[in-house]
């Protein structure tokens, strides 16, 4: 009883046995995996001690039927003792094989089955006790993965080989593809001699889909695993390859939509399981993939450059590379921190350096810019630092100073370029702009070494730091020889137009004038010749005598006045400042025309103050501007009736500190249309006028800091009124 | 006749007026001098015998018109001497039509101006002369009866006594008396003499 119960106890304790049934011998991956992955499983969850043995039938490179016996044999003989509890088959061909022998080998020992084709199954007619799992290889879906990876691919390609399981394959692929609606153009590589497979597969466009099924066999009945096939070709294919079978996946290929072979195992071995716990296996119905998703290889997507966004969702992504990052997160992290800080301070370092390069390279060319603009425009530019006695200039300074090319730019070598009466110009200038803080203006002359004269501009002006005394100046030269000689040129070409409208004015007046000379010229020939007659006589009236030669001295200085007046008027000459006796003026203007007055029939009348005012300027110009308005006023009167042609002059000192002059006519005053428009040059009313007269004197007039108007009188004809300054000379200089 | 020829000197330049009338008065001439031509012609009497130094150019009246007005109130031409600064051909034409004895140009020679002058004075006396007869001639014109003048004009016509007589209704012998009373009254004795009184009177038609 106690052996008994021991031996039931042994009996009980007494290993239950699974037996894996590999249709392949050890070296194919996908039934090893299924039977790593059922042992493992199997191991971990059976309550009871397990015995699990493996045999491998091989009966992919043995087709023939003595073979198959043998074995089952073989396998009888081995098993006779000690029958399986449960079979598991491995690969599709283990299946038929048990389902034939399994009265030999392991009478009514239930069946569980993998890998096993949904066409398999239904054409097998399994006896009851036989369950397992059903591997759909879907190519579809495998086809539908690749299609998205490569959505611009038009070409197929779909290898399977010569085998069994591989000619199964063929017709489903042609089926299935058929049924796809994208359209490829497909090539199928069936029935190749391997090599030949090979050599097309080397072949094939960059841009196509590959599909790779099973070669367990080439045309020439050479045998091969699967998932080896599968490295050798992708690793001669240029377009990606795409499987429907786990075990390729790592071999090279992309992926596909697969059951992975452990998960199978692990169902299998859980139906084993079942089976071993006392469960009937006739009621546990066959699964079917229980565990299909999209697989790809991370290596293959980088190696064809496919784009893992495109992966369906929940693909498994294998052999993806950053394991470092996921072992060494935290330490990663902070260095990935530390270097990431460095190498913003570092980038932002470099950024500023670049900025500040290009900033300098920017104000060296806008002040490479400047300096030539500058020198074009032959301006120089220059600072001056007070307290350190230092100065900056601009090379074109010394071109304008004539400093030699070596000689230091200093304070120094420009005033002694400076010519000597306008160095006190210069210095006075530059203090004045430093202590008022206003910007100085002072033109000076530039002596350069040839002896020539430049005239050059300085404007400065000082720039107070920090709202202290200023102590810095900066400003500019700008020669300005042209414009002086332009300006002389102008005041030249005045003096000259002056010049000739007095000559013009007394051309039209020469007869009166030489009526003026023609005078005492008379009277002094009459007195010579009287004083001759009484000379003749016999006793001569002395005093008579005397009267007339004293008479002659008089003429003559009456006859040079007049000479020396005219020669006045046709000198050409610079302006002169003297002072200038304005009733003096208006007398001896009005004996150059006594004459022309007369002849013309125009009383004149003057009206003078009896102070005798006197200004500073020119006598002749203004003179030449009386004289001017004396003739507006006569020739105004040429239509008046003899009768009332007058002028009146009169000076009168206002009480501004100016003294008047007012020429008054009794002509037709000034028309409307003329108003505005007398003092523009070229402008006349006259046949024979230039219509520079009243322009002219308008400028003399502004030129001695006077004013020159023109109007109607109220009762008729116009007044023409010039104003000067009375200028007053020191005691003892009149 | 008895007064004794007096230039008179009229020019605005009183250097010159004072110049010119010294030298005619070292030729011996009386001299009257006006700078204005308006107090000239108020002053200036037309019985003393003289002549007029103008100048031509003066404001207000020049040397012409002054020449104009004077002949104007006498009658008689009052001879004229311009002197001008200017001599443009002209105003000397126009003055010597009006009569001028000449027109000289300042500065004046005393050649020149004496001859001008002692021209003048025989232009002047002989004026003045002819103005005298003249006068007498018409004041014994006047004093004819108006038979004595009808028959004056009729024998200055060239006609016979017999002629006039049957022209005027009357008598050879009636014609004859008037004829030697007139002739008396005139103080002529030819019929010659009294044609060239009739020219001069203008009374010959």
């Amino acid at each position: 009883m106690l052996l008994f119960l021991f031996g039931a106890e042994s009996r009980a304790a007494e290993p239950r046995r699974v037996l894996m049934l590999h249709a392949f011998n050890y070296t194919f991956p996908a039934t090893t995996l299924i039977a790593d992955g059922a042992r493992k499983r199997l191991l971990e969850r059976s309550p009871q001690p397990l015995e699990i043995d493996a045999d491998f039938l091989d009966l992919a490179r043995n087709t023939d039927a003595e073979y198959e016996s043998r074995i089952a044999m073989f396998l009888r003989a081995k098993y006779e003792r000690r029958p399986p509890d449960v079979v598991i088959t491995l690969g599709s061909l283990a299946l038929p094989f048990i389902v034939r022998h399994r009265d030999d080998i392991a009478p009514d020992a239930p069946v569980v089955f993998t890998s096993v084709s949904p066409q398999n199954y239904s054409a097998l007619r399994l006896p009851p006790n036989i369950t397992g799992i059903i591997s759909v290889f879907n190519l579809d879906k495998t086809l539908a993965l690749a299609e998205r990876l490569q959505p611009e691919a038009s070409r197929l390609f779909v290898i399977a080989g010569s085998g069994e399981v591989d000619r199964r394959w063929q017709s489903t692929a042609r089926k299935t593809i058929e049924d796809r609606k994208r359209k490829f153009e497909v090539t199928y590589l069936f029935e190749h001699t391997y090599a030949n497979l090979v050599e097309e597969v080397s072949k094939i466009p960059r841009d196509s889909i590959v599909m790779l099924l099973t070669v367990f066999a080439d045309s020439e009945g050479n045998a091969f695993v699967p998932a080896q096939v599968a490295g050798s070709l992708s690793g001669v294919s240029p377009a990606p390859l795409y499987a429907p079978y786990d075990t390729y996946i790592g071999n090279g290929i992309v992926g596909g939509f697969v059951e992975t072979f452990e998960s199978v195992g692990v169902r299998a071995a859980d139906l084993a399981l079942q089976i071993l716990a006392g469960k009937d296996p006739a009621t546990i119905p066959p699964q079917t993939n229980p565990g299909q998703s999209y697989r790809v290889d991370h290596r293959a997507l980088a190696r064809w450059k496919l784009q893992e966004s495109k992966l369906p969702p929940d693909t498994a992504v294998l052999f993806k590379e950053p394991t470092i990052w996921t072992e060494y997160r935290g330490p990663v992290n902070a260095a990935i921190l530390i270097v990431a800080l460095q190498s913003l301070i570092v980038g932002a370092l470099l950024v500023q350096r670049q900025r500040r390069l290009r900033a300098e390279n920017l104000l060296k060319e806008s002040e490479e810019r400047m300096t030539f603009a500058a020198a074009a425009a032959n301006i120089g530019l220059w600072q001056f630092d007070r307290p350190r006695n230092e100065l900056w200039a601009t090379e074109h300074c010394r071109a304008m100073f004539g400093i030699a090319r070596d000689a230091p730019l200093t304070r120094d070598a420009f005033l002694s370029a400076v010519h000597p009466d306008d160095l006190q110009t210069a210095t006075q200038s530059l203090r004045r702009s430093l202590e008022t803080e206003q910007p100085a203006i002072s033109d000076v002359r530039i002596v350069l070494p040839s002896e020539e004269v430049r005239w050059v501009r300085m404007r400065a002006r000082s720039r107070s730091e920090g709202g202290g005394r200023s102590n810095h100046l900066g400003g500019i030269f700008i020669d300005i020889t042209e414009q002086k000689s332009a300006e002389a040129e102008v005041a030249l070409q005045r003096l000259e137009v002056e010049h000739l409208m007095r000559v013009s004015v007394l051309g039209e007046l020469s007869g009166s004038i030489a009526h003026e000379v023609n005078q005492p010229l008379t009277a002094i020939l009459s007195n010579a010749q009287a004083a001759l007659h009484l000379l003749a006589q016999e006793s001569p009236d002395v005093v008579e005598i005397r009267d007339a030669l004293e008479e002659i001295v008089h003429e003559d200085n009456r006859a040079g006045e007049v000479i020396h007046r005219l020669r006045g008027l046709l000198k050409k000459g610079e302006r002169k400042a003297e002072y200038v006796n304005i009733n003096d003026l208006v007398r001896s203007t009005i004996s150059l025309l006594n004459s022309e007055l007369i002849g013309r029939d125009i009383n004149v009348r003057l009206d003078l103050e009896s102070g005798e005012s006197l200004a500073r300027g020119d006598s002749v110009q203004l003179q030449q501007v009386l004289l001017n308005l004396v003739i507006n006023a006569m020739d105004a009167m040429a239509s008046t009736p003899t009768a009332q042609r007058s002028i009146l002059i009169s000076t009168r000192e206002a009480q501004n500190g100016m003294v008047d002059v007012l020429v008054k006519d009794r002509g037709h005053g000034i028309r409307p249309k003329e108003n505005g428009h007398l003092f523009e040059p070229f402008y006349t009313t006259k046949d024979h006028g230039l219509g520079l007269g009243l322009t002219l004197c308008s400028t003399i007039i502004q030129a001695h800091q006077g004013r020159l108007t023109l109007a109607n009188d109220d009762g008729g004809g116009a007044i023409a009124v010039f104003s000067l300054p009375i200028q007053q000379p020191a005691i003892g200089n009149a | 006749m008895t007064e004794k020829f007096t230039v008179y000197l009229v020019d605005d330049d009183s250097g010159v007026l004072k110049a010119l009338s010294r030298l005619l008065r070292a030729k011996g001439h009386d001299v009257k001098s006006y700078s204005s031509p308006q107090v000239f012609l108020e002053e200036h009497d037309v019985a003393v015998p003289g002549c007029v130094v103008l100048d031509v150019s003066m404001p207000g009246l020049d040397g012409l018109e002054i020449q104009r007005v004077l002949t104007a109130a006498s009658g008689y031409h009052r001879p004229v001497v311009f002197v001008t600064g200017k001599g443009d051909i002209p105003t000397s034409v126009r003055a010597m039509k009006a009569g001028a004895i000449d027109f000289l140009t300042k500065p004046v020679k005393d050649k020149d101006l004496f001859e001008a002058v002692s021209r003048a004075e025989a232009r002047d006396a002989e004026s003045r002369r002819l103005h005298f007869e003249m006068e007498s001639m018409q004041a014994k014109v006047s004093n004819l009866t108006p038979r004595e003048r009808e028959v004056f004009t009729h024998v200055v016509a060239g006609r016979l006594n017999k002629q006039i007589a049957g022209d005027l209704g009357t008598v050879e012998k009636t014609i004859k008396v008037h004829r030697s009373r007139m002739m008396e009254k005139l103080g002529i004795r030819t019929v010659a003499d009294l044609v060239r009184m009739a020219e001069k009177l203008n009374l010959s038609k």
